[in-house]
C-alpha cells in the first residue's frame, strides 16, 4: 500500500491505496464520487474524463500514485442543481442530454476549454470534444450547447 | 507491487536495477496492458516526478526532448512547430485531447507499437535517443535503435531525443485510428533540405508498415539531391510503392497498403509544403 495525497473539488484527502488501483477506482469506490463514469475502461470513450491540474485525463488510464501531490476537479466539483455551470445550463437548455451517461465527461471537457479559451471557434469546440463519445446525441446539440455557454460567457 | 516515485534518474536507474521494476510514463499503454493482465510487474517506477525529463529546449546543436514530454507538451510548443514540423502534425492528430495530455514520446518508444505515432517523425528527422542504465549514459541513431531487439536492455531509461538543427522542411501524414484493423493503419513522414528548387537529403519513414517504424536508405537515395517538383513527388510514390510491397511481401494486408501509400505520402508532402510556407 502507498500513502497519497491529493485533492478533489477543493478537499484535501490523504488515503492508503493498492499502487494498481485506478484514478477512476479511486474517486468512484473511495470517495463516493459517481459522477465520473466508466464506460469502455480503455481510453477510447471519455466517460472517465476528469481535470487534472489543469488538463483533461481519462481517469481510467491513471493510476492512483501518479496523483499524488495533484489536484483534480471532477463533475461534481463543476455546479449542482442549485448552481449549475453556464456548460450545465447551455446542456439542459439545447438540450444535449440523452441518456446522460457521457454527459459528466462532455461538460468538463467543454468546461475545461472555455476556461482556457473564452471565445473557441466551431473547429476548437470539435477538437476538445473529440476524446468523448455520445451514443445517443448525435453531437450536434452538444456543439450548440458549448457554443451558446461561450456566447453567454461573452456577455 | 512497489511503487517508487524518484525524483532523479540516477534515482529511477539505481531503483530499476534493484526491483527490477518497469517504468511508468504516462500509463497509457501500461495501465491498460496491466488492467488485462498482459503485464504484472514486480514494481512500478513512475517517473512522473523528474522535472527535467519533461524539458523542451534548443541547445547550439538539437532540438532536446525530454523522455516525459507530452504528445500535448510537444504539439503546443512553438520551437517543434517550427523547427520539428513533422513531429508537430503528428501531436496534431494522435490519440484523443485526453491521451495527448497524458501520453509522453518516451512511453511512444518504450511501448514500440507498429503504429506508433512519434517514431517516423523522429527517424525523418535524424533524431538521436538518449539512453542511461547502470553502466552510463549514451547517445545512438534513434535508427539504429530500432533495429535492436530487445529494444532497451532491462533497468535502460530513455531520457529523450535530440533532433539536429540543419535546416529542414518535414510532414506528416496517416491513415487510420489506433483502434483500426492493423491492415487499415499506415503513416508517412518526410524530412529534407531544400536548396533553392532542389531537395538535398531526402529521409522518409514509414509506420505500421512492418514490425517496428523504419527509415527507408532506398528512398533516401533516390529521392535526393533532386529537383523538388511534381516530378519528384511522382517518383516518390513509384518508389515508397516500392519500399512497402518489398517491406510487406505476401502479407495481407500488402495490397491495400501498397495502393494507400501514394495517397499518404502526397499528404505528408503536401503537409510539408504547406508548414514549410511553399504554397504562398
Ligand atoms: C485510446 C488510446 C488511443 C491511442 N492512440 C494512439 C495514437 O493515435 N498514436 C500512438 O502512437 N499511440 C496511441 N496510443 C498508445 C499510447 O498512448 C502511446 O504509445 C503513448 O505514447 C505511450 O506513452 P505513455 O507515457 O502513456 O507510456 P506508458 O504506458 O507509461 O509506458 C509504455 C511503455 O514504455 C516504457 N517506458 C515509458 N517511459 C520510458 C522511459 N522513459 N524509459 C524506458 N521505458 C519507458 C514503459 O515501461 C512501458 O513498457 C493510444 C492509446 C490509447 C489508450
Ligand atoms: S472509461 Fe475511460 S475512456 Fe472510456
Ligand atoms: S447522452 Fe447517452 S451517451 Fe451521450
Amino acid at each position: 500500500m502507498i500513502t497519497i495525497e491529493f485533492s478533489v473539488n477543493d478537499k484535501t484527502y490523504v488515503l492508503e491505496v493498492d499502487p494498481r488501483e485506478r484514478l477512476l477506482d479511486v474517486l468512484r469506490n473511495r470517495l463516493g464520487l459517481m459522477g465520473t463514469k466508466e464506460g469502455c475502461g480503455e481510453g477510447e470513450c471519455g466517460a472517465c474524463t476528469v481535470i487534472l491540474d489543469g488538463k483533461t485525463v481519462n481517469s481510467c488510464l491513471i493510476l492512483a500514485g501518479q496523483v499524488h501531490n495533484s489536484v483534480i476537479t471532477t463533475i461534481e466539483g463543476v455546479g449542482n442543481r442549485q448552481s449549475p455551470h453556464p456548460v450545465q445550463k447551455a446542456f439542459v437548455e439545447v438540450g444535449a442530454v440523452q441518456c446522460g451517461f457521457c454527459t459528466p465527461g462532455m461538460v468538463l471537457s467543454a468546461k475545461n476549454l472555455l476556461d482556457k479559451n473564452p471565445h473557441p471557434s466551431d473547429e476548437e469546440i470539435g477538437v476538445a470534444l473529440s476524446g468523448n463519445l455520445c451514443r445517443c446525441t448525435g453531437y450536434d446539440k452538444i456543439l450548440r450547447a458549448v457554443k451558446l455557454a461561450a456566447e453567454e460567457g461573452k456577455q | 507491487m512497489k511503487y517508487y516515485q524518484p525524483q532523479s534518474v540516477n534515482e529511477a536507474i539505481e531503483i530499476a536495477h534493484s526491483s527490477q521494476g518497469m517504468f511508468l510514463a504516462g500509463g497509457t499503454d501500461l495501465v491498460l496492458q496491466m488492467q488485462k493482465r498482459k503485464i504484472q510487474p514486480k514494481a512500478l517506477i513512475d517517473l512522473g516526478r523528474i522535472p527535467e525529463l519533461r524539458d523542451i529546449k534548443e541547445t547550439k546543436e538539437y532540438i532536446e526532448i525530454g523522455s516525459m514530454a507530452t504528445f500535448s507538451d510537444m504539439g503546443q510548443n512553438q520551437l517543434i512547430a517550427e523547427k520539428a514540423a513533422s513531429l508537430w502534425l503528428a501531436c496534431q492528430t494522435m490519440g484523443s485531447p485526453q491521451i495527448r495530455n497524458q501520453a509522453t514520446i518516451g512511453g511512444n518508444l518504450g511501448n514500440c507499437s507498429p503504429a506508433a505515432d512519434g517514431l517516423p517523425p523522429l527517424l525523418a528527422l535524424g533524431a538521436e535517443a538518449v539512453l542511461i542504465s547502470g553502466e552510463g549514459e549514451k547517445q545512438m541513431p534513434l535508427a539504429d535503435l530500432l533495429e535492436q531487439t530487445p529494444l532497451l536492455s532491462p533497468g535502460t531509461l530513455i531520457v529523450g531525443f535530440k533532433i539536429p538543427k540543419i535546416y529542414q522542411l518535414s510532414g506528416f501524414a496517416k491513415l487510420g485510428r489506433r483502434e483500426a484493423l492493423a491492415i487499415a493503419r499506415l503513416s508517412v513522414a518526410v524530412a529534407l533540405e531544400l536548396d533553392g528548387s532542389k531537395a538535398g537529403k531526402v529521409r522518409v519513414a514509414l509506420g505500421a508498415v512492418g514490425r517496428r517504424a523504419f527509415l527507408s536508405d532506398s528512398l533516401a537515395q533516390a529521392l535526393s539531391q533532386r529537383e523538388f517538383n511534381e516530378s519528384w513527388l511522382e517518383l516518390g510514390i513509384s518508389q515508397v510503392q516500392g519500399v512497402v510491397r518489398a517491406a510487406l511481401g505476401d502479407r495481407a494486408s500488402a495490397p491495400y497498403k501498397r495502393v494507400a501509400v501514394a495517397g499518404v505520402f502526397r499528404e505528408a508532402i503536401a503537409s510539408l509544403r504547406q508548414q514549410g510556407g511553399l504554397d504562398k
